[in-house]
């Protein structure tokens, strides 16, 4: 069991550090990325289609993070097993352990952003309660169902190259009903059903609720988007479970 | 009894891959149409394999290509499920199947060394404590703070064969016993391997080298078709093997007259008569792979034939990189040459001088009927030949042909 985690850990670090490497900035980019889309997000919603909201750059970074871990992460998971081949056909070596490895790299992404965070609250003025403690508890369900839905998509993916692409499609469009640079506010409430549903949606009012508006997230939306995770885990480690060995003999 | 392994009536079949769809769309299509493909691509690899190999022991595993020693060595790696039976381990298993496979070639040596060893079942602080050792049978001092995309083949292979043998499994799995580096780091591979057994840790052995199974093994299984033929001790199993060798030809000759047939990469032949050994010596008949440009070489191979060989031609060549033959001698009937041919033998050819230039080479060698109607056993460019710079002559030419330049310039008078 400590080796497991010996592993994980190794491949995660390895390859955190191994998209910076022979890149002049390095890790450095990790923070500039999110930083240039802050600004976009700011510069159209701020002043080209002026949403009103307060403190606009701490409302879209605090979302803006997590939706990075999630669909760099499952953008990516198309191809977990196919580009890791070489891993996947080692003796003893387990391959769902990749989508653990491929969302903890991600959330590396995030944690080395957050900090960001706390400086724009700092400098807004606001105060950061003891809210923040809530954090890793969110990231812990964002990370099942990182994890269960990746294993999904990169065990079907072996098989059908059309899941990457339906993927693709998915997250865009995702995106743009995930409450990332708008607020859950301007939604009419026929609408909000859909939103509790969407497990980004309530782990990105979350996020915000803690870090934003230094409240309490909202538990019973919390529960719902924890049933999906589990769900989406479960259902994921279970096709990983009947595929595998069919991904074995058709890598 | 003390088991490491044990395979219980493993049989797997595959699918053809063809009639396997790719995309959503394919398989609607064959959903449609009845799969009516379906049944027709089916192939046994293994049929009803019992293996068991003991603590200590060494198995070694020889058959043609195809006769699913790679499936079977894949399954005990846990790679696919048998279609049927049941294959068992204890221990940790240490794979040389793909040597460095895992390796990332943007992290540096040491940090893969770090990688390598985790998978391979240790745990940080353990691979950590030997890490220096490993460094040092790969010889790579100097080198382990580079990225390994900079590293030669040979450097790559080093480091990842002393990894592998490094990180203490319980047994072994071998493919073709590897051409690491040059002859000594061969040797001290093999040595490697050597004390690894004398620690009581198991082998299995998959090769088409029969003096390197003769030699390492105690036990021999020979598979064809799926299926074990025998096992028993090593010469006896060697020997069933060229029986089988021998039908399988007769077989295949009467099917394809006379063609090329092809067996491995660059290795094709009937294999009624094999090359069993190759080897390459200097002008002081030392085993070497290379000579300094100008010297002598002489190629020596070893011959095992079967009693309807009676007469056959030996050919060697030498190709540079670019695939352009550069030399190539043969004998046209070893018979007229020395007289009956024995059952096993050995072939020389002497090169008083290879005026080559300082480059990489391949040599290839092979034995042939006759008539060249076809190949007994061809080696195409396998084994290498590295031609040195020897002081004393400029290292301002390329080309093929080694001729020491004088150069002279002189001013032209201008009457």
């Amino acid at each position: 069991m400590t080796h497991q985690l010996d592993l994980i850990l190794n491949l995660a670090r390895r390859n955190f550090l191994l998209q910076f490497r022979g890149s002049l900035l390095g890790l450095l980019w990790a923070i500039l990325l999110p930083i240039v889309q802050l600004i976009v997000f700011a510069f159209l919603f701020q002043r080209v289609v002026p949403l009103g909201i307060n403190n606009y750059p701490v409302f879209v970074f605090t979302a803006l993070l997590p939706w990075n871990w999630f669909s760099v992460s499952i953008l990516s998971a198309g191809n977990l097993f196919i580009v890791h081949r070489d891993l996947v056909r080692r003796p003893n070596f387990t391959p769902s352990t990749l989508a653990l490895v491929s969302a903890l790299t991600n959330l590396l992404t995030y944690l080395a952003a957050l900090p960001i965070v706390f400086v724009l609250v700092a400098m807004s003025g606001r105060a950061i309660t003891w809210t923040v403690l809530l954090l890793p508890f969110i990231m812990l369900i964002q990370g099942t169902l990182i994890v269960g839905l990746s294993l999904f998509i990169a065990t079907w993916n072996v098989f059908y190259r059309d899941v990457q692409q339906i993927t693709g499609v998915a997250i865009m469009l995702l995106f743009y009903l995930t409450p990332v640079f708008y607020s859950l506010e301007r939604v009419g409430r026929e609408y909000r059903i859909a939103f509790t549903l969407n497990p980004m949606a309530v782990l990105v009012q979350s996020y915000r609720a803690i870090l934003y508006e230094g409240t309490v997230p909202d538990w019973s939306e919390l529960l719902v988007a924890s049933s999906v995770a589990v769900a989406a885990l479960a259902i994921g480690y279970l096709s990983y479970r009947r595929e595998i060995q069919e991904v074995y003999d058709f890598l | 009894m003390n088991l490491v392994l044990e395979i219980q009536g493993v049989s797997k079949r595959f699918r053809t891959q063809r009639n396997r769809p790719a995309t959503l769309k394919e398989s609607f299509i064959q959903r449609l149409n009845g799969r009516l493909s379906r049944a027709a691509g089916e192939h046994w690899a293994l049929r009803d394999i019992s293996i068991s190999l003991e603590k200590g022991r060494s198995l070694g595993i020889i058959g043609h290509n195809g006769a699913g020693k790679s499936t079977l060595l894949r399954l005990v790696c846990g790679l696919g499920r048998p279609t049927m039976g049941t294959i068992r381990y204890w221990g940790q298993i240490g794979s040389l199947l793909e040597l460095g496979s895992g390796f990332q070639p943007e992290m540096t040596g040491r940090e893969n060394l770090l990688t390598g060893g985790i998978l391979g079942g240790l745990s940080r602080r353990e691979v950590e404590a030997i890490q220096d050792e490993i460094i040092a049978f790969a010889e790579l001092e100097e080198f382990i703070d580079q990225p390994v995309r900079t590293y030669s083949s040979g450097m790559y292979l080093r480091l990842a064969f002393a990894t592998i043998t490094h990180f203490n499994p319980d047994f072994l799995i071998i493919d073709e016993l590897l051409a690491v580096g040059d002859s000594r780091f061969h040797q001290k591979c093999l040595d490697r391997l050597k004390s690894f057994r004398a620690a009581g840790k198991s082998l299995l052995i998959v090769s088409h080298d029969l003096d390197q199974i003769r030699a390492s093994c105690d036990e021999v299984v020979v598979l064809e078709e799926g299926r074990i033929l025998m096992r028993g001790d090593p010469e006896t199993a060697i020997r069933s093997y060229y029986d089988v060798m021998r039908h399988r030809t007769e077989k295949r000759r009467a099917e394809i007259e006379g063609a090329h047939q092809p067996i491995q990469g660059n290795r094709y032949g009937t294999q009624e008569a094999t090359v069993t050994a190759f080897r390459l010596f200097d002008g002081e008949e030392r085993m070497t792979d290379h000579i300094y440009a100008g010297a002598p070489l002489t190629v020596e191979l070893d011959y095992l034939r079967l009693n309807t060989v009676v007469d056959m031609a030996c050919l060697v060549t030498i190709f540079n990189e670019n695939h352009t033959k550069c030399f190539e001698t043969f004998i046209p009937s070893v018979h007229s040459a020395s007289g009956k041919l024995s059952e096993r033998g050995s072939i020389r050819c002497h090169l008083p001088e290879v005026p080559l230039v300082p480059a990489q080479y391949y040599i290839a060698a092979g034995l042939f009927p006759t008539d060249w109607s076809f190949a007994y056993d061809h080696h195409g460019q396998i084994h290498m030949l590295h031609v040195m710079n020897e002081n004393g002559i400029s290292a301002n030419v390329s080309g093929v042909l080694m001729v020491r330049p004088e150069w002279t310039v002189r001013p032209v008078d201008p009457s």
